[in-house]
């Protein structure tokens, strides 16, 4: 794509079920997406540009997709993109939305809409890889800018891009963070997908597993160390499926593997 | 002069002596650890403490390190001189001295990594000398690394009432001019009174592995299919600490970061860990170390036998690091004693 010297390439933004956390992140990049923008036309993207158009190369498609109208519409933005990336937590694994699976759709809509009228349409939330094929996947919650400008690089350079495929301990223990196990905190390091340069974890917070379980995790030891901090099968469970939910009830296709 | 003396109230100045030439890096206390980290005022640094989180290997082979820069059309690299303060690393355990030399014979080995060698030419090493034990999971008595013998500038003893320095280099005896430090008239006393001493601290300390140093290596000859490699692949989640933290594990990974403007970037390397799922896959998908327990089993291997054959000396510096971080509590005493009762039943 980049020896076609005048022409730059086109990217388009889409967003679904989601809440549009992870664009509004690429907007801090500031000066950087400026000079992104030396290789790339942006045609679509509602968090910065009001024009629209349906001429683009690059789908980044962001957040989980419920309804069969958000069917069809990833469909058609699969046919119109050269290349799609599934962009956030919601879009690559399902993220949070994932939670409303631990519920049939009217006891969700109980909970929520108590007594009210629910005039809108929902479904089941999916990763996008469920219903149209991804090419390259950006996880997180949100996604982490200087992941997003590695892969985004990587793949304009014709190379593609593959996240880590080792968990976030990785990553933290490179900072010489002091370990969260080491303070009686349950992380969720050991078994989530780095990449993100183990960013809670830093600030002094958990890993809450946004950027997906591995893919290959060592489910039984990580059960086993939280198990050895005294935390219950239930709890254990919640934490895995804050975000991994999708993933736990198991998903259509397996994410696929560039 | 190899001996100088020194007041013990007086290692702050020391240290503020050594900050008019040198960036000074020292063991500093990070929430209840300890990290290595450059010091401006000499009182954070805290000379009683357990081996830190990371070796002082990451001064000579760092966890993110650039190694050149290239343009796009030219096959060569446009620039790969490395800038390197110079550096002190005060307060080093022997321990630690021993993990620097494994990496010093490694990175000079054919062929030599210039990045390595002009870093370990720009640190002075100044040691501080174990006294007592510093938790259950150090081995350095029978890894015989808890004595200092070699790899350093000077080594800071206290024998009780003084500390007392050994100028190990002439980096070290230019650095024992200084007015702060007291004569040692008698050289050879002072180093029988250290021999006496290092003899008698040893009863300070708790012999933990079973196996005796010479016998070391003869266990892990008849260990490759033991049981204990699967109890150990089972506990194992894969998340590198235990390579992180080894001052011997020197594995990394080279990556090209390109600019934004596509007119060429950066090349650099990356630490990287025999314990990750991809370490040893292969183009087409091979993985040479695919379970967990063959993983770690290579990592032991790497430490007692792998380099006995290459460099005809252990790398397992005894200093504890990889039991005390690991979550799942894979502890190397448990694991070389295991291998040892097992060797010696068979007996």
């Amino acid at each position: 794509m980049s020896d076609k010297k005048n022409k730059k390439v086109r990217i388009a933004f889409f967003d679904f079920a989601d809440c549009e956390g992870c664009q509004l992140q690429l907007t801090y990049l500031n000066e950087q997406l400026v000079g992104l923008l030396d290789h790339v036309e942006i045609v679509n993207f509602r968090e910065v540009i009001s024009e629209k158009s349906d001429n683009y190369d690059i789908a980044i498609v962001e957040g989980s997709i419920t309804r069969k109208h958000d069917e069809e519409r990833v469909k058609e933005i699969r046919k119109n993109a050269k290349i799609v990336i599934a962009y956030g937590a919601c879009a690559c694994i399902g993220g949070v939305n994932g939670l409303r699976k631990k519920f049939t759709q009217q006891e969700a809509k109980d909970i929520v809409y108590k007594g009210r009228e629910f005039p809108l349409e929902a479904g089941e939330p999916r990763p996008v890889h469920d219903v149209v094929k991804v090419d390259y996947y950006i996880h997180g919650c949100p996604t982490n800018n200087e992941e997003t400008i590695k892969a985004l690089k990587s793949i304009l350079i014709g190379k593609g891009y593959q996240p880590p495929t080792y968990p976030v301990c990785v990553e933290c223990k490179l900072k010489e963070n002091v370990c969260l196990f080491e303070k009686r905190q349950v992380c969720m390091g050991p078994v989530t997908r780095a990449g993100c340069g183990a960013w809670c974890p830093s600030y002094g917070n958990i890993c809450y597993g946004c950027r997906g379980l591995l893919d290959n995790p060592a489910t039984q030891g990580e059960m086993d160390i939280l198990k050895k901090h005294g935390y219950t099968l239930e709890e254990l469970t919640q934490k895995f499926e804050t975000y991994n939910l999708c993933r736990m009830m198991g998903e259509q296709n397996e994410p696929k593997k560039s | 002069m190899r001996y100088v003396s020194l007041q013990k109230n007086k290692l702050s100045q020391f240290v503020k002596s050594l900050q008019k030439k040198y960036k000074v890096v020292a063991p500093v206390k990070k929430e209840n650890l300890f990290v290595f980290a450059e010091v401006e005022d000499p009182e954070e640094i805290s000379i009683d403490y357990i081996p830190t989180i990371l070796p002082p290997k990451k001064y000579f082979l760092p966890q993110h390190e650039k190694l050149g820069t290239f343009v796009k059309d030219s096959v060569s690299m446009a620039e790969t001189n490395i800038d390197v303060e110079p550096t002190v690393l005060f307060g080093a355990h022997t321990c630690d001295i021993e993990g620097i030399e494994c990496m010093d014979i490694v990175f000079h080995d054919s062929p030599l990594d210039p990045y390595f060698g002009k870093r370990k030419k720009s640190v002075i090493i100044i040691g501080y000398e174990c006294m007592k034990p510093c938790d259950e999971y150090a081995t350095c008595v029978t890894m015989d690394t808890l004595n200092p013998r070699a790899g350093y500038d000077i080594m800071i003893t206290d024998i009780g009432d003084k500390y007392i320095l050994h100028l190990n280099s002439p980096e070290g005896i230019e650095i024992g001019k200084n007015a702060l430090f007291g004569k040692v008239t008698n050289e050879r006393d002072m180093k029988n009174k250290l021999l006496k001493l290092r003899e008698d601290k040893l009863k300070n300390f708790k012999v933990l592995l079973d196996a005796e140093y010479k016998e070391l290596n003869k266990i892990f000859k008849g260990s490759y299919n033991s049981e204990t490699w699967k109890d150990v692949g089972r506990k194992c989640v894969s998340c590198g600490n235990c390579t992180a933290v080894c001052p011997t594990c020197y594995c990394f990974d080279i990556y090209d970061d390109v600019k934004l403007d596509m007119s060429g970037g950066e090349r650099r390397r990356v630490w990287d860990s025999c314990q990750l799922d991809e370490f040893a896959t292969v183009a087409g998908g091979e993985n040479f170390r695919k379970e967990r327990s063959s993983r770690q089993r290579h990592r032991y291997y790497r430490k007692f036998d792998y380099s006995v054959i290459k460099y005809n000396k252990f790398f397992c510096v005894g200093c504890g690091r990889c039991t005390r971080t690991c979550m799942a509590d894979i502890s190397l005493i448990e694991t070389v004693n295991s291998l040892t009762k097992e060797q010696k039943n068979a007996k």
